[in-house]
């Protein structure tokens, strides 16, 4: 998860070095995290450019407040908290934001058994069919923005529910019932869009 | 195994924490389950499919994301200048200030001239009449530290 593995130097170390006034090192832990936090803001507020303005502010106010950081805690579940509220922030401003009703059928037994159906696997997939993609965008943006968040984070990041939990401040039964609503809020919205 | 247990154990698969044992007791549930079948399948679709979004996503904005530290940079210099300003500004703010006010005071006093800045409630006036023929005058003289006024009263107008 923590990538500090990959880059070698530890998160805390850039942190200190970048607050020791070193701004080389905040540029590593940005080199480091960009991607993924691209990939989590686009899956909140669904257009790549409203994403790449995200990504860049909530990278200048992490710079700004990172004296107040914990040392010992990790910097991407630190991180992605700005990202997160930063994108949520961005959706509402944004033109594609939309009041959706929260269904609470989807968190209840009751919720129809979904039927099978070929989920795209690649961007290929996706570029072959490009009104699947454009349904799949749909969905996401149908969903309610903090279920938004909770899938992207679960689905696209592969964050354990717990350091989800961390990131939205909320508790781990929260994070799994928004899940559980999420999944099949999409898995319906795909079932319509094959039906159609 | 019911379909309860099941969904709660597809979840657990999804999440990596379902023991190899207890993976094959699923898979032989599902063989038999349709509605746990799809289940399986939404819930372990859901996952690729956003990243095959979020990877297009990802491909289309590539060079903006590969400039991401530039942007960052500009971003942090900028906040920084910001904070700087004020104490820049607050050094020379004074100036404009001050021009500001005096400027007013130009613009506005003159058009206040007609009321005096001296109200005197009774004063000793020494007068001296001039004759002539098209007008009275009359020199005022207060004292020595106040100055000399004369009315000029011509056809009853001053």
């Amino acid at each position: 998860m923590n990538e500090r593995e990959v880059g070698g130097v530890p998160d805390d170390a850039l942190i200190r070095t970048t607050l020791a006034g070193d701004d080389g090192a905040f540029a590593e832990l940005v080199e480091r995290y960009k991607g993924r936090a691209f990939a989590v803001a686009v899956g909140i507020v669904g257009d790549g450019d409203d994403a790449l303005d995200v990504v860049q502010d909530s990278f200048i106010k992490a710079y700004y407040k990172l004296k107040e950081f914990r040392f010992g805690s990790n910097f991407y579940t630190w991180f992605y908290r700005l990202l997160v509220n930063q994108a949520i922030d961005r959706w509402r401003k944004s033109a594609r934001s939309a009041e959706v009703p929260f269904d609470e059928s989807w968190l209840s037994e009751d919720a129809s058994p979904p039927d099978s159906f070929a989920y795209p696997r690649t961007p290929e997939d996706l570029v072959r069919n490009r009104e699947l993609g454009d349904a799949l965008q749909r969905a996401v943006d149908a969903l309610p923005e903090y279920h938004r968040a909770v899938i992207v984070l679960r689905e696209v990041d592969g964050m354990a529910y717990d350091e989800i939990a961390r990131v939205l401040g909320c508790s781990v039964g929260t994070v799994m019932s928004r899940l559980h609503y999420a999944r099949g809020k999409l898995r319906e919205s795909l079932k319509s869009h094959r039906e159609e | 195994m019911d379909c309860g247990t099941a969904v709660g154990k597809i979840l657990a698969k999804a999440d990596g924490l379902l023991p190899r044992q207890e993976e094959a007791e699923l898979a032989g549930h599902l063989a038999g389950c349709p509605a746990c079948a799809a289940e399986d399948a939404a819930i372990t679709g859901t996952g690729p499919a956003l990243r095959a979004l979020t990877g297009i996503r990802a491909m289309e904005k590539a060079p903006a994301l590969d400039a991401m530290w530039t942007r960052v940079r500009a971003g942090i210099e900028e906040k920084r200048e910001t904070r700087r300003r004020p104490l820049w500004a607050a050094r020379w703010v004074w100036i404009p200030a001050v021009m500001t006010i005096a400027l007013l005071a130009l613009l506005f006093y003159p058009s206040r001239t007609d009321r005096s800045p001296f109200h005197p409630s009774s004063f000793d006036v020494a007068v001296e009449d001039v004759e002539s023929d098209t007008a009275t005058v009359a020199l005022v003289d207060k004292g020595e530290d106040l100055p000399t006024v004369i009315w000029i009263i011509e056809d009853a107008k001053t």
